[in-house]
């Protein structure tokens, strides 16, 4: 009898691995072309919402004091709702997660400061960027000591701490590749991680790293001078969907030559006045 | 886990043809049950790539075999595991006895400790020794991940244990103490013994746990199997061709576990009888 | 415990003051540690706008993140606990079942259920099973064509409707997990009646599900309800885990305030202060029935 139960597992779970493993070549086409048939922009404007899938990235979107989303992005996605004339509704989610919470439809969009790399694309499809942003390192001061270029870092002695599925995993496999990864889930833990003395670097977005560094100049400091990348940041939307896409394109095009974007760029990233919405 | 009705029928053995109905029954609503996902999953366009996951279990070159990234992260969940069962046993039999003895003292601090560890979140308590702890006392990540789970099952098995320990006839501690044995002698050649027949089993199935909520440990960045699966997941976005694999590969090791504690059971459920 | 319960006499033996002594040394170690080696300036006065804030806006107090993601957790275990005490009692029903059938459906959920991780469930049945469900169930849409005054009204019992949705396959997800371990349970209760109760109600003339109803369900229940109760307090603590697919409860909140304040310590204290009184008071609830129960 106990034979049949674990019998009966087995079974169940190689049925479920055949099952799915087998099962895909006929059906994907039809459910690709009924996916074209009706637009995802159509279906938001029917729905009269649209539903933004994002994680908290200071400044990009952070909770203020009540409880309300606030940040750059959250600017962004509320204009994008008012020009498409539809609400919004926030879906906050774990960047790691992200994409695949995208692909199974939890919402129409990721508005979150995601930089286009080829493997995410392809996956999802990618509008025009809408701005830029530079990946950059802060050290510990009583680690890292006196270490000044990112070849200080490439070695095995060294661990770095990023946040789980961001671009800054790649960017440290490309330029760290030797120096030892640690990866968390949370902005917060990796920070720290860092401050608690553990690690000797954390790569991430700035202005991130800028802002630490300035919050607490007794501990940390910025090894380099100059961002080491430029990435383009960029809607995501699921593929097959050339209206919608079409349609977030030019929205970028129409608010870059107006320089909204750029005038709340500024305000997000490069002022203070924000500072006490949060403490 | 028995897996006969209740009350048991007084037939004994069941006509072999119903049997074979049933079995076909079940196994037709567990394909419709899979049918129904995979077709769902379709709706949402997914693109299956089973093809991609076998590198990360192993990778083999002409003459040249090596674990591949799951694999690696199953040994250190196995490490894990294996360095807190160790602790685990330790902190539960100290507690245990604490809690045996006259002294109030002893008491109250296994039971402030016991109330503790069962009555928060095991994930808070990682979070709490790995950020707030383990900077305190400087203590590395893994050591902080591995205590924090010792201490949570820790205050399980202690209960295991003490329930062991009470088991014991009171005629045993009696007959131990009328020959003038000292209580470590007592504790050592007449009530542990006996009480480790009944101890093993419950504590098997707790082996079992803490493999499962060695999981848990991969949120504070220890490389083991869960934090594999997410590491790649994130990377590749084969979402649901490794959380499937992952949790496979967990079954297989929890259900050959419980295939353990099933044979203990008979075993020392048969030589209690022949006593 | 189990010693001289009676006896309370304040009397120091040398292990009391061995045990002791060793205590106040680790405490103090570790304040002497927390003062000097680490480099942290502690700012416990951050901490009470998260448990009770005063709104501008609205010019009233009302509660603080943190205090709301405790609000999410509650509601999120009460309910849970509701579909998981069903889903779990028909599981259990099916895994003493006459029927073949019914047992293999029941100990294949049970099994694997059991044997696989809590958090690689959850991202299974979110990403994967939720969908299916909600899907089938068309949530989006019922949650759109909702007044407003209705969602007003939901809101104080599923939290904020617009999150409904999200909500909503967590409470499934934490269910469906948590009826694994109920069903086990009530089988338990049921195998614990003895044989005598359904031979004496087959001798009456009742058939299967009489007996079950009427005789033994109502003997099983009272023995069950203080480990189904136990069963709540692990679903409480098990909640913390939902906050891997971002539900805006305890957990959650905590990460959020730490991204945008950065002050850790205190808030991982704090959070596991709050759970601690919660689960604590429960427990202490739970040993109550307990006893009032054995009593009766």
């Amino acid at each position: 009898m106990k034979f049949l139960r674990i019998t009966a597992l087995l079974t169940f779970l190689s049925l479920l691995i055949f099952t799915l493993g087998c099962n895909q070549a006929p059906t994907r086409a039809d459910s690709k072309s009924s996916a074209i048939q009706v637009s995802q922009l159509e279906t938001i404007l029917q729905r009269g919402t649209i539903k933004v899938g994002f994680d908290t990235f200071k400044p990009w979107a952070m909770k203020d004091k009540d409880g309300n989303y606030i940040g750059f992005e959250i600017d962004v996605a509320n204009k994008l709702a008012k020009d498409m004339g539809v609400q919004i509704e926030f879906v906050p989610t774990k960047w790691s997660g992200i994409i695949p919470a995208l692909l199974t439809g939890k919402f129409d969009i990721i508005i979150g400061g995601m930089g286009i790399t080829p493997q995410r694309n392809l996956k999802v499809n990618f509008s025009v960027p809408y701005e830029f942003s530079g990946m950059s390192i802060v050290a510990s001061r009583e680690l890292a000591g006196n270490r000044t270029t990112l070849a200080d870092f490439n070695n095995p002695e060294t661990t770095i701490v990023v946040r789980l599925g961001t671009t800054a995993a790649e960017v440290t496999k490309n330029f760290l590749p030797k120096a030892k990864t640690l990866f968390f889930d949370e902005e917060s833990q990796t920070i720290q991680e860092l401050l608690n003395g553990r690690t000797h670097a954390l790569v991430a977005s700035n202005p991130l790293p800028l802002t630490l560094a300035k919050e607490y100049q007794d501990k940390i400091y910025l090894p380099l001078k100059e961002d080491f990348t430029k990435e383009p940041i960029s809607f995501a939307v699921r593929k097959g969907d050339l209206d919608y896409l079409n349609w977030l394109n030019n929205w970028v095009l129409v608010n870059m030559s107006s320089g909204w974007l750029q005038n709340h760029y500024q305000y997000w990233f490069f002022s203070n006045e924000w500072k006490s919405m949060i403490q | 886990m028995s897996i006969n009705s209740y009350p048991p029928s007084g037939k004994p053995a069941r006509f072999p043809v119903a049997t074979l109905v049933d079995t076909t029954k079940y196994l037709l609503v567990m394909t419709g049950l899979v049918w129904f996902l995979a077709v769902g999953t379709e709706r949402l366009g997914y693109n299956w790539q089973w093809y991609r996951i076998p590198q990360y279990l192993w990778q083999h070159t002409e003459h040249d075999f090596s674990c591949g990234l799951l694999m690696q992260g199953l040994g250190v969940t196995f490490q894990i595991t294996c360095i807190s069962m160790v602790l685990m046993l330790f902190i539960g039999l100290t507690t245990a006895l604490l809690r045996m003895t006259d002294s109030w003292a002893a008491r109250g601090v296994a039971r402030v400790y016991m109330e503790l560890i069962r009555n928060s979140p095991l994930l808070i308590q990682i979070f709490f020794i790995y950020f707030v702890v383990a900077p305190i006392l400087d203590m590395s990540g893994f050591w902080a991940a591995v205590i924090a789970l010792s201490l949570f099952e820790g205050a399980y098995a202690s209960e295991i244990f003490r329930a062991g320990i009470v088991s014991i006839d009171k005629g045993q501690w009696e007959a131990a103490k009328s020959l003038g044995m000292a209580p470590y002698a007592m504790y050592r050649h007449i009530i542990l013994p006996q009480a480790i027949r009944r101890i093993l089993p419950p504590l098997t199935s707790q082996a079992v746990s803490l493999v499962k909520d060695s999981a848990l440990v991969s949120t504070v960045a220890i490389m083991d199997l869960t934090q594999q699966g997410r590491m790649i997941d994130a990377e590749t976005f084969l979402t649901f061709e490794i959380w499937f694999t992952v949790a496979a590969i967990y079954l297989v090791v929890t259900l050959t576990l419980s295939g353990v504690v099933r044979i203990l059971e008979r075993r020392f459920n048969g030589s209690q009888q022949s006593f | 415990m189990k010693t001289q319960p009676h006896k309370r006499n304040l009397r120091i033996s040398p292990l009391d003051a061995s045990i002791i002594l060793v205590l106040a040394g680790m405490l103090g170690y570790v304040i002497f540690k927390a003062a000097t080696g680490l480099n942290y300036h502690w700012k416990w006065e951050v901490i009470p706008q998260y448990l009770l804030r005063f709104n501008t806006n609205t010019q009233t107090w009302g509660p603080g993140l943190l205090t709301q993601g405790l609000i999410t957790t509650i509601k999120l275990s009460l309910w849970s606990g509701i579909l998981a005490t069903i889903l779990g009692t028909v599981m259990g029903l099916f895994r003493v079942s006459p029927s073949l059938f019914k047992r293999q459906i029941a100990t294949t959920y049970v099994g694997l259920i059991r044997n696989t991780p809590p958090l690689v469930l959850i991202f299974i049945f979110y990403f994967f099973i939720g969908d299916q469900i909600m899907a089938l169930l068309h949530i989006d849409d019922f949650v759109y064509s909702l007044s407003n005054e209705t969602k007003e009204f939901m809101s104080i019992f599923f939290g904020p409707m617009n999150r409904f949705p999200q909500f909503l396959s967590a409470l499934i997800t934490l269910a469906l997990f948590e009826a694994a371990y109920i069903a086990e349970i009530v089988r338990a209760g049921i195998e614990s009646i003895e044989t005598g109760q359904w031979e004496a109600s087959t001798a009456l003339g009742m058939n299967r599900t009489q007996t079950m109803l009427h005789v033994i369900l109502p003997q099983a229940m009272q023995r069950m309800l203080p480990a189904l109760a136990g069963q709540f307090i692990s679903i409480i603590k098990d909640s913390a885990i939902v906050s891997v697919i971002s539900i805006e409860e305890l957990t959650f909140q905590a990460q959020q305030v730490i991204t945008t304040t950065y002050r850790s310590f205190e808030i991982w204290t704090t959070v596991l202060v709050m759970y601690f009184i919660l689960t604590f008071m429960c427990s202490l609830a739970v040993r109550k029935l307990e006893l009032t129960l054995r009593r009766n």
